[in-house]
């Protein structure tokens, strides 16, 4: 009983004014680095979206989506890949932000999809033994087309609000293919979305720096 | 929660970093690509053994010449066994192989231009169809050989020294390295 009395004597708006309160928002950007690499990097071609929409305080379901065109050129093969690609996943925000910041460093998963083609421009064999000099080099184009592969990736990355409900955010992927189409007598050097693919393992690695905005649509107390 | 994100940052930055890092570009040596024609020598009147052929010189012969240079495997090298790359690009190779092979200098030792090689000389034209398999990334295409046959020809009209060929199996092919293709009795 005198607990509640000594309350009364409380304004109760003063306690309102500390409460701090979190934008919930749908953030949508564009990757930069695939940008910059298209412009520098003559045998590569590629754009992405995302968008991160805020679930709860630490919580987003995030989505990219993305085509990529890559050409693999090596002393034997010369290929162009050719592609779209879909994730969609969680982010969970491992830091613990002061006030009213509102930046990340994040963890998260994708599950990921592609459909692509490969076009096998030219080869030439392989042979260790070079006694009779040039080996045979082939010069008709092979398509392989309506492929798909699907894997998981694992993301770690931050995001800095830069100005206003602008962020700059880079991440890094690491992914685990679970399934691909396999191709008659070739097979699928690069996976747009999944990047290269090793000869070692079902694992790729992969990274993004991106620009996003968020558009604000409500608050919501901590 | 409070150890995840201690687990999770070392773990995916290490792994990212040893995959890009990882060169996979060389193709290495024991992975079996193109393969060669695998022939062992045996003797004629013992065919139950092998038999050593003496001061063997082998010479690939393209267009009705001999190539610039012999087989660097075989000069006046005694063995009862043969390793001889196909073309891939032509269905047909042919090698000239030169049994006793000596040097014969044409009476100026000193110049070695005008030398010429004395012995045996027989041919082996060997026809087949090709294949090209996908190896790798690394390795890229390989060339398999199918329906390969062999025959022995005489050089110089001073008889035939390989005396027959059998192939191992009916339509023999040259798919790897890992058997005998044909042999050859002398």
């Amino acid at each position: 009983m005198s607990v509640n009395s000594q309350n009364d004597s409380i304004v109760t708006t003063a306690n309102d004014s500390t409460k701090i309160k979190l934008k919930y928002g749908l953030r949508v950007g564009g990757d930069i680095g695939k940008l910059i690499r298209t412009s520098l990097d003559d045998d590569y071609t590629g754009f992405e979206i995302m968008a991160d929409y805020r679930l709860k305080e630490k919580i987003y379901v995030a989505a990219e989506i993305g085509i990529e065109e890559k050409n693999t050129i090596t002393d034997y093969l010369n290929i162009t890949t050719q592609g779209s690609y879909i994730k969609g996943g969680i982010d969970y925000n491992m830091y613990q932000n002061w006030l009213n910041m509102d930046n990340m460093i994040y963890s998260g998963f994708r599950f990921a999809a592609s459909n692509f083609n490969h076009d096998l421009n030219s080869f030439t064999v392989y042979n260790q033994d070079q006694y009779w000099g040039q080996q045979l080099i082939s010069n008709n184009k092979q398509e392989f087309t309506g492929l798909t592969a699907f894997w998981a990736e694992i993301i770690l990355g931050m995001k800095a609000e830069i100005l206003n409900n602008l962020y700059f955010g880079l991440n890094l992927q690491l992914k685990i293919a679970v399934n691909e189409s396999v191709s008659n007598n070739f097979e699928n050097v690069y996976i747009p979305g999944f990047g290269k693919t090793y000869d070692s393992g079902r694992i790729g690695a992969g990274y993004s720096y991106f620009i996003a905005y968020r558009i604000p649509l409500y608050k919501k107390a901590k | 929660m409070k150890y995840f994100k201690f687990l999770i940052i070392p773990v995916i930055l290490i792994a990212t970093v040893l995959i890009s890092c990882e060169r996979d570009d060389i193709c290495p040596d024991a992975t079996p690509t193109t393969p060669s024609l695998i022939i062992d020598l045996y003797d004629a009147s013992n065919p139950d053994n092998k038999k050593n052929v003496f001061d063997l010189v082998v010479i690939g012969f393209e267009d009705d010449e001999f190539l610039d240079n012999p087989v660097p495997e075989y000069v006046f090298t005694d063995t009862n066994n043969l390793i001889l790359p196909l073309k891939t690009t032509e269905n047909t190779t042919e090698y000239i192989l030169i049994e006793g092979a000596e040097t014969n200098d044409n009476g100026t030792p000193d110049d070695p231009s005008d030398d010429s090689i004395d012995g045996n000389y027989d041919k082996i034209i060997i026809n087949y169809s090709r294949e090209q398999v996908y190896v790798s990334r690394a390795c890229g295409f390989k060339t398999i050989f199918k329906n390969v046959t062999l025959t022995i020809e005489d050089v110089n009209n001073d008889g035939i020294w390989m005396l027959s060929r059998q192939p191992l199996t009916d339509n023999q092919s040259v798919e790897d390295e890992t058997t005998t293709h044909f042999n050859i009795s002398h």
